[in-house]
């Protein structure tokens, strides 16, 4: 009876969230995208290339840039500094959220800084960025991880709220005596599904921010879509945007399939 | 620890209060909490006393501070006037001596059915051969052998119930303390719970308080029942279950027990 209800949720509805061994939602979502590209070409007849390219324009520009060379470079640019940004703001945004949730000490003194850097948004930082790291994959790397961090504090420190006290009653009673133990043994285990879910929209968040990232020299995707904007070439524009929203959906559907194998015990 | 070989019906302090060297003594706890403005009080001079391995039920009408008598005397919520002593050892905070069962159950979720009863123990200082075999016995004592490796999202209310209480014993308290731990399940699930209860309890010789509203289970389980009146909360009277075991709700000498406690609950000032 339990049984019942929770493999409905482990299976179909998250196994790939774009619904791959459910063939009617997958034939249904095909239809939204011919449906999709279908109303782009027809609009596209009625503009200039360098308002709206048709999806073939589109499609020879991508495969240009493929054949070129040009697109993996700026690719593997890019995954040179969303790598370590990721990871690092990733990391450090869990360790602040739950070190900081779980103390009080901690969370008294931190929450008036939290409150005032929290509305920063990371391009406000790109001076910072050049000053402390230079136009260079660090620098970049630095814009991602601040915002990956953000995600992730809020997430974790969520989570750990989150947190039943029961559970932590339970423990007592088995003989958790200090924080860390109990922070290892039931905070951390308890909060990781909402953690998890933390990361994965941080995940998604630094592929968005790869363009910002870039905006000051840095080379990679973000920065061939700033240059063919700039030259009107909308057909390249929308040809790099492809490729990030490509590498998004990779590591999504690779982290989830990570994320449903640590969480089997989830109902 | 003395006590716990002493079995159940060694019961020599009838009337309640303190205890010797063995079992729980409650000594004149009181809670008083700070509502808004006007402190409410939650116990008052509470005193009774579980003998080693006797099974007493705390009874009462709800708002009766059944659940924070518990938290005291689980050392999971401080008494303001008053101590409860273990064994004769005042108890100051939770302690592993203690085997505390939930109404809730509160099982690890992420932790399989063998993990879950082995959490105390690996914070033991038994080798971890000990440990397996402990898991193993314990797993085996309440019949959840097969399915060791599950995770509580796969088992039934009584099925999870059963994990709690071999998880609390599974470190050897030397006393269980259940918050209404069958309220929670179907009444089939619960009469059944109830006889393995008593069971585990003669099997173990584990002193055992079991806090609960319902006075069927009370009059099925104790050999005493603590009863409780609210505001404040306080013990109304302690009453002896002399009835054989196994007991039977058809039985006139169970009927004039529930009477009995059932009279006392409503007798309230």
């Amino acid at each position: 009876m339990a049984t019942d209800t929770s493999s409905r949720f482990d299976g179909d509805e998250l196994r790939f969230g774009l619904g791959l061994d459910d063939p009617r939602r997958l034939l249904r979502g095909a239809a939204g995208v011919v449906g999709f590209v279908v109303v782009w070409h027809l609009a596209s007849l009625t503009q200039p290339a360098y308002v709206l390219p048709s999806p073939t324009a589109v499609g020879d520009a991508f495969a240009e840039e493929l054949a070129s060379g040009t697109m993996t470079t700026a690719l593997w640019s890019s995954v040179r500094h969303w790598l370590p940004g990721t990871i690092a703001g990733t990391g450090l945004g869990v360790a602040a959220g739950v070190a900081f949730s779980w103390s009080g000490l901690l969370d008294d003194v931190t929450a008036p800084l939290v409150r005032t850097l929290r509305p920063v948004p990371p391009l406000a930082l790109i001076g910072f960025a050049i000053a402390w790291f230079g136009i260079n994959d660090a620098g970049a790397a630095f814009i991602i991880a601040v915002g990956a961090f953000w995600i992730n504090y809020y997430a974790a420190y969520e989570a750990v709220e989150g947190v039943s006290e029961d559970l932590l009653d339970v423990g007592r009673t088995l003989g958790v005596r200090d924080d860390l133990d109990m922070v290892r043994s039931i905070v951390l285990p308890a909060s990781l599904p909402g953690i998890l879910t933390g990361v994965r929209t941080g995940l998604g968040r630094c592929w968005m921010l790869v363009v910002a990232s870039e905006i000051f020299g840095v080379p990679g995707v973000g920065r061939e879509i700033l240059r063919a904007s700039n030259n009107l070439l909308v057909d390249k524009v929308i040809a790099y945007i492809l490729v990030l929203s490509l590498m998004y959906l990779l590591v999504d559907v690779a982290f989830r399939a990570v994320q449903r194998r640590v969480l089997v015990w989830r109902a | 620890m003395a006590g716990v070989n002493e079995g159940p019906m060694s019961a020599d302090d009838r009337t309640g209060g303190t205890t010797g060297e063995s079992g729980v003594a409650v000594d004149g706890v009181g809670k008083t909490y700070d509502g808004d403005g006007s402190p409410v009080r939650a116990l008052d001079d509470v005193s009774f006393g579980v003998d080693g391995g006797e099974f007493v039920c705390l009874v009462g009408p709800s708002g009766c501070g059944k659940t924070t008598i518990f938290r005291v005397i689980a050392g999971l919520t401080d008494a303001t006037d008053g101590e409860v002593r273990l064994a004769g050892a005042p108890v100051t905070g939770p302690t592993t001596d203690m085997g505390v069962v939930f109404q809730e159950y509160h099982l690890f979720p992420w932790l399989t059915v063998e993990e879950n009863v082995g959490f105390g123990l690996e914070r033991s200082d038994r080798s971890e051969s000990e440990r397996a075999g402990r898991v193993d016995e314990m797993l085996e004592l309440v019949g959840l052998s097969e399915f060791r490796e599950s995770y509580p999202k796969s088992l039934s209310g009584g099925m999870k119930q059963r994990v709690a209480i071999a998880r609390a014993l599974a470190v050897d308290p030397e006393l269980l303390l259940m918050d209404e731990p069958f309220g929670a399940v179907d009444a089939q699930t619960r009469e059944m719970l109830q006889r393995e209860l008593l069971d585990v309890w003669a099997s173990t010789g584990k002193t055992v308080l079991f806090v609960t509203h319902d006075v069927a289970e009370a009059v099925t389980l104790a050999d005493r029942i603590v009863v409780m009146a609210a505001e404040p909360g306080r013990v109304a009277e302690v009453v002896d279950v002399d009835v054989d075991r196994p007991r039977e709700r058809g039985d006139p000498a169970f009927g004039e027990h529930v009477a009995r406690v059932r009279e006392l609950i409503g007798a309230r000032p």
